[in-house]
Order: C-alpha cells, then structure tokens, then sequence
C-alpha cells in the first residue's frame, strides 16, 4: 500500500471516529433533555393536581351550593356525587386527573369500605374516577354533606372529608 | 513543464477531508436547528398547559369575581381555541413566544374540557389579566375567563351602576371606567367612535357589525371581550355542560326522594335539558332565560333545594 492510500485510510477512520462521537454526544443530550421533560412533566401535574384540589369542591358537579344551606364554602354535595359516581364515565378526561376520590375522616369507620348505591350511606370512600394509578396524591380538607331522614323528615347532615386527586 | 498542477493544488487526502468535514459540520448544524425548533416547541407546549393549570384557581365559590395577573417571561401570544366534539367540547390554548424577534411557529393544542376561555383570536404581550365569573342558568354551570392583554385598554361608558361597581372593584389596569382617547370604547347607551354597543336592556353585544345575544352579565363580558366565534363555540359547549347537569340533578332529585325530599323539577329539567341541545346560536338563548326562571322558582319553593 502506497504511503498517500495509507494516509486517506487513516483519515477515513478518524472522520467515522469524530461522525461516531458525534452522534454520541447528540444522544446523550437527547437523554438528558428527555429526562428533563418528563420530570417538567411530572412537575406540572404535581401542581395541577394541588391546585385543582384546592377548588374542585367549587365545581358545580360537586358544591352543595344552596342545597344545605348559604355560603357553604368547600362543601360537597355527597348526594349529588353519587349520582355523578354512576355516569362517571363521561366525565373520565374532564378534570384531566386518573383518579379522584373522597374520604369520610370524622365521624370516623373503623374499616375502608367503599361507596356504592347500596353501601351508601353507610360507607367512607366515594371513589369517583378510578383508573389504577400508584402515584401520588394531593388532597384537601372539605365538608361532605347529605339529605338523610329523622322520623320520616328529612334533615342535612354533615360531616368531614378528605378530597383527594392522583397524579402518575 | 514539470509542475503544471495550477493554483489548486490540492491532494485528495485534502479534498476528500474537506467534503467529508463539510458533510459532517453541515449534519451537526442540521440537528442543532432541529434540537433548538424541538425545543421552542416543547417551550410553547409547556406553557400552554402551565397556563391551563394557574387556570384552577379562577374557580370562584360565592366570589361575583375575581382577577388574576399572569406574567410571562417573553413576548407571548396565546391562541383561543374551541371546539364541540365530544361530551363537554374542548378548549384548546396554542401559545407562540418571541424568539430572536419572530414568533414561533406553533401547532401544539392543549387541551382542557372543563374550561371556558374568551377572549379575541390571540392576545399578545407580556402581561395578561385573567377575570372569572361564574355563569349560572339557573344553577352554576361553569367560570368563564376573559383574557385580555395588558397592551389593550378598554374604556367602560356609561355603564350600568353594577357594572360600573363590579369593574372598579376588579382594579384591572387595564380597564377604565371613563371615556378615554385610546384602547377599545364600550359604550352602553351609544356614542360616536364606540367599537362596542351594549344593549343591556334588548341584551345584545354589537361589534364589527355583527350582533351577539346574552343573559346575564358573565354572557354580557364574554360577548364584549371575545370573537363572535369563539362566543358561540363556547356557548354551544356552555350548553354541553348544562344538558350534563341537568341529567346530574335529575338524577339527585329522585335519589334524594327515598329521604322524603320531593322538589318535582325532573320535567323542568327534562326541558331545560333538551333546549340546551338544540341551542343553535346566541339568539335563540332567550328561550332558554325563562325555562331557567321557572326552574329557580321552584327550587326555591322546594321541601328540599337541589343545588
């Protein structure tokens, strides 16, 4: 081999060496802005999550309204949400949240037991979306109200609760 | 003649560098213009959808209103977009930023179901103000958010006196309550140079030569603040969300029966219901005003109210 193909063979193999580098580069800073990415991403459903909890009881499909009474402040309709638990699946993309949930806290039930129509109201979890997520969760201190009946007339009844909503 | 190669006397060694250099620093510069597109891409993705969250606590509770500021590092225009596909409709906000003095380029839609933006086809600048009212028909259907930028002015005449009360006690900068040389003049008993007529009382908006119907005052500053179009998408999605609850409060009306609260609005709500679903544009939402009184009237006089 003439010293000049020696020459151009070297070269060959130093630019694909300096093209491979270069890629690999590229693709460490592709790993490192993807990564930041999906943390941005986590971030932003971390604060929508908080601060959407902080004002869903407002929401119309969930506030008491005047039901119970004026100027009841996150105050949930428990009634109103069970109705909303059974055609929950029309409102699966409507918050942008897998999962949303309220628990009973005060008086407190010994056991978990989940809201159905027939449970309800002697139960502590209505649990209105339900995709299975393990995330986290932001929750918020609310007032869980109903109708319920004392010798055949009805009367508000009110208790504690925790809305909570999951983010992945 | 020994040495007759001319001026280029290159080698091939060099010649062959040189185009596979070139090849190489043109493929890096390549993916570094894609990287930095990709980039203010994601840039206005993101924003869209922190937009949409500092959105959550315009949610109003007994509030009649309530603004916000929302500051944005660049100059930005964010796109009001709306749509009603589907259950409740889509509100989809695209935002471009200013980037070495051009707009970016911008087709990512965020999306939000239970959000009701009005405002012109795009507000631009750096400041804007986000005011929130709840609209209720009869009960509470949603918070309409106006967005307006900091760079528009909008004079108020003659409004009427809980208008002209409502609009002071907001202090948005940008609103004045006086006749004023220049921004957007909203007039409500007429005027010369008014951009926007206010007819409170026939309860029509008139601008750019096109009339739009309303009731009740969040209707009123949607119509004043927001496109024709985006007005009657919204609306339209407005009414989405009104056939959902009145289903929903049907519904609590006989659930609640078995505790003997009886409230005999399911054939009220049953009309409401379908008025709202054959709503075609602004001007037939007058019809729907009085089956809404009707409504509210007999949930006042309920054992039990529903909402």
């Amino acid at each position: 081999m003439k010293h000049g193909q020696v020459k151009i063979q070297q070269m060959a193999f130093m630019l694909i060496a300096v093209t491979l580098f270069l890629a690999l580069v590229l693709i460490f800073i592709l790993v490192i802005k993807f990564s930041g990415l999906k943390e941005g991403a986590r971030e932003l459903e971390e604060r929508n999550a908080m601060l959407l909890v902080s004002r869903l009881a407002n929401s119309p499909e969930f506030s008491c309204e005047e039901s119970f009474g004026k100027n009841k402040i996150n105050c949930i309709d428990a009634d109103k949400l069970m109705m909303l638990k059974e055609n929950a699946g029309k409102y699966e993309d409507f918050w942008g949240v897998p999962n949303i949930e309220v628990r009973k806290i005060f008086p407190k039930i010994e056991s978990e037991k989940i809201c159905t129509l027939n449970s309800y109201p002697d139960c502590n979890i209505i649990r209105l979306l339900s995709k299975n997520v393990g995330g986290f969760d932001a929750s918020n201190f609310v007032i869980l109200c109903r109708k319920d009946t004392y010798e055949g007339e009805p009367y508000d009844k009110c208790e504690i609760a925790k809305i909570m909503v999951s983010y992945s | 003649m020994k040495n007759k190669r001319g001026a280029l006397d290159i080698s091939f060694a060099w010649l062959f560098a040189i185009i596979v250099g070139g090849f190489i620093l043109f493929l890096a510069v390549y993916a570094a213009i894609k990287l930095i597109g990709t980039e203010q891409t994601v840039q206005d993705a993101k924003t869209g959808k922190e937009i949409g969250v500092l959105l959550n606590p315009l949610e109003t509770s007994f509030e009649s209103g309530k603004t916000s500021l929302l500051t944005m590092p660049v100059e930005t225009r964010i796109y009001n977009k709306c749509n009603n596909q589907g259950t409740f409709g889509r509100q989809i906000i695209q935002v471009s930023q200013k980037s070495f003095s051009k707009w970016t380029e911008t087709n990512i839609n965020v999306g939000f179901s239970n959000k009701y933006l009005f405002s012109e086809g795009y507000a631009e600048g750096k400041k804007f103000y986000l005011f929130s009212k709840p609209f209720e028909f009869p009960f509470k259907v949603a918070d309409l958010i106006y967005v307006t930028s900091s760079e528009d002015k909008y004079c108020f005449i003659d409004a009427p006196e809980e208008i002209f009360g409502e609009l002071e006690d907001l202090k948005q900068e940008n609103i004045f309550l006086a006749n004023c040389s220049t921004g957007v003049k909203i007039c409500f008993s007429g005027g010369s140079g008014c951009k926007v007529n206010v007819n409170y009382n026939a309860k029509y908006v008139e601008k750019n030569g096109e009339r739009i119907y309303f009731e009740g005052d969040s209707l009123m500053y949607a119509a004043i603040f927001s496109d024709k179009e985006i007005y009657e998408c919204q609306l339209k999605r407005l009414m989405q969300r009104i056939e959902q609850l009145t289903l929903l409060y049907r519904d609590k009306a006989n659930f609640v029966s078995r505790v003997g609260c009886d409230s005999n609005l399911n054939s009220d709500l049953m009309q409401l219901n379908t008025l709202a679903k054959n709503l075609k544009g602004s001007e037939e939402i007058y019809n729907l005003k009085n089956v809404a009184e009707d409504i509210e009237y007999k949930n006042d006089l309920a054992k039990c109210r529903i909402w």
